[in-house]
C-alpha cells in the first residue's frame, strides 16, 4: 500500500496529509482520522442488504498498515467511528484493538457514535462528548462555522468531503478530499464503504484531493 | 352447448348494446365466442374502438351463460399500466354490470385506494379488480394471497404493447405464471395497439403451450393526417437546438382553429420552455392553456385531464405523460414540437385526437431544425406503409428474479422448485439454468458466496420443512416499499410555504440554485426559499423570467426503423415528388449541401473532414440514433488512436457524429474502409468504452430492483438514513468482492443491448460495409454537420489513464482561471 504525504501548516503545528485518509501529527505521534462507520457492513447485512464482511476488513488493514508506518502512540477518530447498532462488526473490532494495547484511543463522539455508550466501555475508549481541546487544536466531529478571528485551528469529518473534476468535454471524476482553510481542517470519511459529499461550497477552501497514486492541492 | 349466439348471456350483452344504440363490432364477437371455447388471446385495436369491452364482455356473457361455475370472489383481473385509466373503466364495467342487472361489484386496487377499502378487498375480493403489474406484486407479499386467486376465470392486460420490452413486462409475466400455477382453469387476454411484432407480443404473454390462443385483429383502419409546419423560409444553414419564438407565430392560429390541441414536446424542460414561449405569444389564451408532465403534482395533472374532458382547456403542452391514458373527445388536434423519436410513438400521439372510429386524426409536426423535416417526409412513408417499430421483451432480468423470491418469501413462502417452474415457464426466464436459480437462493439466503462470509444475513430463511420464508417484519416492510420494477431519480416535492404541492423536482437539479433563486415548475415561475425533509418549499416568483428545470433522462434516441426511412427520404430529397411538400421546401438547403459536400443515396454512406480555425473534424452520418452514435464515435476514435494517439472531442445527434481534434485526423481515401470495418466490431467497442463506468450507471436500476440500495421518496416519514448508500459504491463493492455477481453480470448485459444496442450496432456496420463510402473534403461547416456542431452534448473520448486525466484536468483548470 503506497502512502503518499502531503505536508500542510495548521495553526502552530504541522500536520502530513496522506492518500490513505488519515492525517498524521508527527510532534505528538498521533494519527487522526474520522468517519470509520465501524458496524455499517453488519448492519446492512442485518436488514437485508448483503455488503461482505471484507469491506470492514479491508478499511482495518488498512489502518494496520498506517500504524505500523507510523508507530503513533495515540489515534484519534472525530466521530462516527461507529455507524449503528452493536452488531458482529463490533466484535471484531473488539478483538482488532485488543492487539494494540499501548495504542490509545480517543473518540470525540459523532452523530453515529450516540446509541452505544455502553459498548465504549468495554472497548477502552477514551470518550469526549462535544470536543476535544488540545495545544493548538479543537477536534470536533461537525465543525461549526469558523471564524476568522479564533485562536484556535478545527479539526473535524461529518461531511465526507469530495471534490468533483470537470474536464473538457463531459468529463467527471469525483475524488476524495481534504478541505483546508488558515482556521480548520475537515477529514475524508476513513471507510471505503461511504459516499462522497461533493456539494459542499469550497470556495473557503483549499482542496487536497488524492488517488490511489497521488495526493495534491487543488 | 347450443349455438352461442343463442345463449343467455350474448342475449342479455347484446341487448344492453342495442339499448345504447351499439351493434358489436366483428372483433368483439369473435373475442367473446373464442373465450367462450375456452381460448387465451390478444385483441389488436386502437384506442376508441372498445377493446375493453371485447375482453370484458367476454368473460362476463361465459359468466351469465354457465354461474354454477363460477365460485365467489375475483374472477377477473384487469391489469393495466396506468393508474389513471383505472377509474373510468371501473365506472364503465360498473355501468354495464348494473344495467344488465348482475351482483357483480368491479373495483379499482392500486397505490392510491385508501387503506379501508383495501383492508375490505382482502376480506372479500371483488368479482372485477383493475390494477397494476406492481400492486399484483403486492399482493402476492401478502399472507394467505393464494386464496384470493384459486377461482380466478380471466387475467386481462390491457395496453400490453406498453409492458412488453421493459421490465414491467417482466413483472407483469411473472404473475400471470404464478396466477396461472394457482388457478389452472384460467384464461390470459392480452390487449394491445399495433406493433411490429404481434406474434412475440402474445407468445410472450401465453407462453403455456397447453393454451389454445387466437390473435384477433380489429379491422378498423384509422384516418391520420400529417402536416409539417413550415418556417418562413429556408436557411442555407440548417438551425439547431430550441428553435422557439419564431415558430410560435404559426402555432397559435392552430391552436385558435381548433377546439382542444395536445401540445407534445419531448422533454419536460422543453415543455416549460413552451409554456412561457406560447403565453408571451398569445396572452389571451392564459387559463385556457395548460402543462401537463410527469412531475407535476398528480392532483394537479387529474385536474388538468378533467379539465379537457370537459372542453375547459384550448391546448396543453405536455410530454409523454399524455401519450396514454382517458379519451379526451374535445381534443381535435395535435401537435408534436421537435421529432417523435419513433413511428409507433408518432402515430399514438396523433391518435389522442379525432378518438372515435369514424373520425380523422390530425398531427401537426413543428421542426426544431430544418433536416426534421425530412423525418416527417419519412413518417408520412412509414404511416402510409403501416409500417411500426417491435418492442423486444427483455430476458434474464435477475434482479426481478431476486425481488420475485423475496415478494413470495414475504408472502406464503415458496417451495424451490415451484418457484423454479414459476420462473421457467415465463419467457422472460425460459433460459434460466439451475445454477443460476440457485445463485438466486443463495444470494437472498446468505447474501453471497460463502467465501466472503455474510454474518448476520437472514434476510429469507430455509425452514425446516423446505420452505423459503422472510421472518423479520422490517424486512417485509422495506421489501413492501420496493416492489416493482420504476425506478425515479432521487425526486423533492415542490410545495408552497402556504400549502399545496405543485410538483416533483430533481434533486441535482435544485441542488444547483440557491435560495431566492427562480425556477418554472408547472409553467409557474417559482422562487425557492428552503429544502426541508425531501421537500422544497417555494413562493410565487416576481420574476419574469426563470430557468427551467432540466430533468434527466427523456432523451429517446431515433429508432432504427424510422431511421430506415429517413434514410431513403434524405436521398428522395434532391428530386422531391410533387406530394412532397416539406422536401420541397427544403430543396435549397439540400442542393447546398450536395455542391459543397453530398446527399449520400440510400446505399452510401457520407464521410466528411472539415478543417475550421477549431481544428479538424469528422463528421459521419450513419443516421441510427444518438445513442448507437456514441458508440460508434468512441470506436472511431479508438481506430484512429491506434494509428495515432490522439484526443478528441465526441458531438452527435440522432443523424451523425463528429469527432474534433487539434492535431490533423489521419483517416483518407486509403483507410476509410478499415475504420469503418466490421471485423473485430465487439472486441474494438469493449476496447473503446469505459464498460465498467456505463455498467456502474445501469446497476442504479438493478440495485433498487434487487433491493440492494433502499430508495428515499418524496414525502415519506421514515427515510431510512442508516440505510443510504449509492448503488455506485454498492457496485464497486461487487465488482471487488463478488465479481461473479449475476446482478453484476446483468448491468454489462443491460450496457450492451440497450445503451450500445449491440444489434442494432452490427446491423448498422453490416450495412456499412455494403454501402459505397463517399469520402468529401470541405472547409467550412456543411448543412448536415452544422447542427451536430451546435449541439451542446459533449463527451470527450480518451484512453488516457485516471492519473493522467486528472493531471491534464487539473492544468486545464488551471488554465482557464
Amino acid at each position: 500500500m503506497p502512502i503518499y504525504l502531503e505536508p500542510i501548516q495548521c495553526n502552530t503545528e504541522q500536520l502530513l496529509l496522506t492518500n490513505q485518509r488519515v492525517a498524521y501529527w508527527k510532534a505528538q505521534k498521533t494519527l487522526i482520522l474520522s468517519d470509520v462507520h465501524i458496524g455499517k457492513t453488519a448492519h446492512f447485512r442485518k436488514q437485508g442488504i448483503p455488503i461482505p464482511f471484507k469491506v470492514l476488513l479491508r478499511d482495518l488493514e488498512r489502518l494496520d498498515a498506517l500504524i505500523q508506518h507510523f508507530k503513533p502512540e495515540r489515534l484519534i477518530v472525530v466521530g462516527d467511528l461507529f455507524h449503528a447498532e452493536f452488531n458482529q462488526d463490533v466484535v471484531f473490532f473488539q478483538k482488532w484493538m485488543s492487539t494494540y494495547q499501548s495504542l490509545e484511543l480517543v473518540l470525540v463522539k459523532g452523530n453515529h457514535d450516540g446509541s452505544a455508550v455502553k459498548l465504549y466501555e468495554n472497548l477502552n475508549i477514551k470518550i469526549v462528548e462535544n470536543q476535544l481541546e488540545t495545544t493548538g487544536f479543537t477536534f470536533v466531529h461537525d465543525s461549526p462555522v469558523v471564524q476568522d478571528n479564533v485562536s484556535t485551528f478545527y479539526i473535524s469529518g461529518h461531511t465526507h468531503p469530495g471534490v468533483l473534476l470537470k474536464g473538457k468535454g463531459k468529463q467527471r471524476i469525483k475524488l476524495p478530499c481534504y478541505q483546508w482553510s488558515t482556521r480548520q481542517l475537515v477529514l475524508p470519511a476513513f471507510s471505503l464503504f461511504t459516499g462522497l459529499n461533493t456539494k459542499i461550497p469550497s470556495a473557503a477552501f483549499k482542496n487536497y484531493a488524492f488517488t490511489a497514486d497521488s495526493i495534491f492541492e487543488m | 352447448m347450443g349455438k352461442f349466439e343463442d345463449s343467455e348471456g350474448f342475449k342479455l350483452v347484446t341487448q344492453y348494446l342495442a339499448a345504447q344504440g351499439r351493434t358489436p363490432f366483428p372483433f368483439q364477437l369473435k373475442t367473446w365466442k373464442k373465450y367462450h371455447t375456452g381460448y387465451s388471446g390478444m385483441v389488436i385495436a386502437p384506442t376508441g374502438f372498445g377493446k375493453t369491452f371485447s375482453v370484458f364482455l367476454a368473460v362476463l356473457i361465459r359468466y351469465i351463460n354457465a354461474p354454477e361455475t363460477h365460485k365467489r370472489g375475483l374472477k377477473l383481473v384487469w391489469i393495466s399500466p396506468l393508474r389513471s385509466l383505472a377509474k373510468d373503466l371501473a365506472k364503465a364495467m360498473t355501468e354495464v354490470v348494473e344495467t344488465i342487472g348482475l351482483d357483480w361489484t368491479v373495483q379499482v386496487r392500486n397505490g392510491d385506494t385508501p387503506q379501508q377499502i383495501r383492508r375490505q378487498q382482502e376480506r372479500l375480493m371483488p368479482d372485477v379488480m383493475l390494477t397494476t403489474p406492481e400492486t399484483m406484486h403486492l399482493l402476492c407479499s401478502q399472507k394467505n394471497n393464494s386464496r384470493w386467486f384459486k377461482h380466478l376465470k380471466c387475467v386481462a392486460v390491457d395496453e400490453w404493447h406498453e409492458l412488453l420490452g421493459n421490465k414491467r413486462g417482466v413483472l407483469t409475466e411473472l404473475v400471470i405464471s404464478r396466477l396461472q400455477t394457482l388457478a389452472p382453469q384460467l384464461k390470459i387476454w392480452g390487449i394491445t395497439a399495433t406493433i411490429g411484432n404481434l406474434d412475440e407480443a402474445l407468445k410472450v404473454l401465453v407462453p403455456y403451450p397447453e393454451f389454445k390462443t387466437v390473435k384477433i385483429t380489429a379491422q378498423a383502419k384509422k384516418k391520420l393526417k400529417i402536416h409539417a409546419v413550415l418556417p418562413d423560409e429556408v436557411d442555407v444553414l440548417p438551425w439547431s437546438g430550441h428553435l422557439g419564438a419564431s415558430m410560435s407565430s404559426k402555432i397559435i392560429p392552430i391552436i385558435n382553429a381548433h377546439r382542444t390541441t395536445l401540445i407534445f414536446t419531448n422533454t419536460r424542460g422543453q415543455s416549460e420552455l413552451w409554456y412561457q414561449i406560447i403565453l408571451e405569444a398569445a396572452p389571451e389564451l392564459a387559463g385556457q392553456l395548460a402543462i401537463h408532465h410527469g412531475s407535476i403534482d398528480l392532483k394537479l395533472r387529474h385536474w388538468i385531464e378533467d379539465s379537457i374532458v370537459q372542453g375547459h382547456l384550448k391546448a396543453v403542452i405536455c410530454t409523454s405523460s399524455l401519450d396514454l391514458g382517458v379519451d379526451f373527445k374535445p381534443v381535435d388536434c395535435i401537435i408534436q414540437i421537435g421529432s417523435a423519436k419513433g413511428v409507433a410513438r408518432f402515430v399514438q400521439r396523433a391518435g389522442r385526437s379525432g378518438h372515435a372510429p369514424h373520425e380523422t386524426s390530425k398531427i401537426y409536426v413543428v421542426p426544431t431544425h430544418s433536416l426534421e423535416l425530412i423525418e416527417v417526409a419519412a413518417l408520412k412513408a412509414a404511416v402510409k406503409d403501416r409500417a411500426v417499430e417491435a418492442r423486444h421483451p427483455l430476458v434474464l432480468c435477475y434482479d426481478l428474479m431476486v425481488q420475485f423470491l423475496i415478494t413470495l418469501a414475504v408472502g406464503e413462502g415458496f417451495k424451490a422448485e415451484e418457484a423454479y417452474h414459476i420462473l421457467k415457464q415465463t419467457h422472460a426466464f425460459s433460459f434460466l439454468n439451475k445454477d443460476e436459480f440457485n445463485w438466486g437462493l443463495q444470494f437472498i439466503t446468505q447474501g453471497g458466496t460463502a467465501l466472503q462470509a455474510y454474518e448476520e444475513f437472514h434476510k429469507v430463511v430455509l425452514n425446516d420443512d423446505g420452505v423459503y420464508r422472510v421472518q423479520s417484519r422490517r424486512i417485509s416492510m422495506l421489501h413492501r416499499m420496493n416492489i416493482g420494477a420504476i425506478v425515479s431519480d432521487a425526486m423533492l416535492n415542490v410545495k408552497y410555504l402556504s400549502g399545496g404541492y405543485i410538483g416533483m423536482i430533481e434533486e441535482f437539479f435544485i441542488s444547483k440554485l440557491k435560495p431566492k433563486s427562480s425556477f418554472i415548475l408547472a409553467g409557474r415561475v417559482l422562487e425557492l426559499v428552503h429544502i426541508k425533509d425531501m421537500t422544497v418549499y417555494v413562493k410565487r416568483s416576481k420574476a419574469k423570467k426563470a430557468i427551467a428545470p432540466s430533468w434527466m433522462g427523456g432523451r429517446l434516441p431515433l429508432t432504427s426503423h424510422l431511421s430506415h426511412f429517413l434514410r431513403i427520404k434524405l436521398e428522395a430529397a434532391l428530386a422531391p415528388g410533387i406530394q412532397e411538400r416539406e422536401l420541397k421546401f427544403l430543396h435549397p438547403l439540400i442542393a447546398n449541401q450536395n455542391s459543397h459536400s453530398h446527399i449520400p443515396k440510400a446505399n452510401e454512406f457520407l464521410v466528411e473532414l472539415i478543417g475550421t480555425k477549431e481544428g479538424y473534424h469528422v463528421f459521419m452520418y450513419p443516421f441510427e440514433g444518438r445513442l448507437v452514435h456514441e458508440v460508434i464515435a468512441a470506436l472511431i476514435a479508438y481506430r484512429l488512436s491506434q494509428i495515432t494517439p490522439l484526443t478528441f472531442t465526441i458531438a452527435m445527434n440522432d443523424y451523425g457524429f463528429e469527432l474534433l481534434s487539434d492535431q490533423p485526423i489521419p483517416l483518407d481515401e486509403s483507410n476509410i474502409e478499415a475504420l469503418l470495418s466490421k471485423n473485430q466490431l465487439m472486441e474494438d467497442v469493449t476496447a473503446s468504452i469505459n464498460a465498467s463506468e456505463m455498467a456502474s450507471r445501469t446497476f442504479r436500476d438493478i440495485a433498487v430492483i434487487a433491493g440492494l440500495v433502499v430508495q428515499s421518496r418524496p414525502g415519506a416519514r421514515q427515510n431510512n438514513k442508516s440505510l443510504q448508500s449509492s448503488s455506485g459504491l454498492i457496485f464497486r463493492v461487487l465488482e471487488e468482492y463478488e465479481p461473479q455477481h449475476l446482478l453484476l453480470k446483468q448491468a454489462y448485459t443491460e450496457v450492451f443491448n440497450q445503451q450500445l444496442e449491440e444489434v442494432r450496432l452490427q446491423a448498422a456496420f453490416e450495412r456499412i460495409s455494403k454501402s459505397k463510402i463517399i469520402l468529401r473534403r470541405a472547409s467550412a461547416f456543411t448543412p448536415l454537420s452544422f447542427p451536430i456542431k451546435v449541439d451542446s452534448l459533449r463527451h470527450a473520448m480518451s484512453n488516457e489513464s485516471l492519473e493522467k486525466r486528472v493531471a491534464r484536468i487539473r492544468k486545464q483548470a488551471l488554465k482557464d482561471n
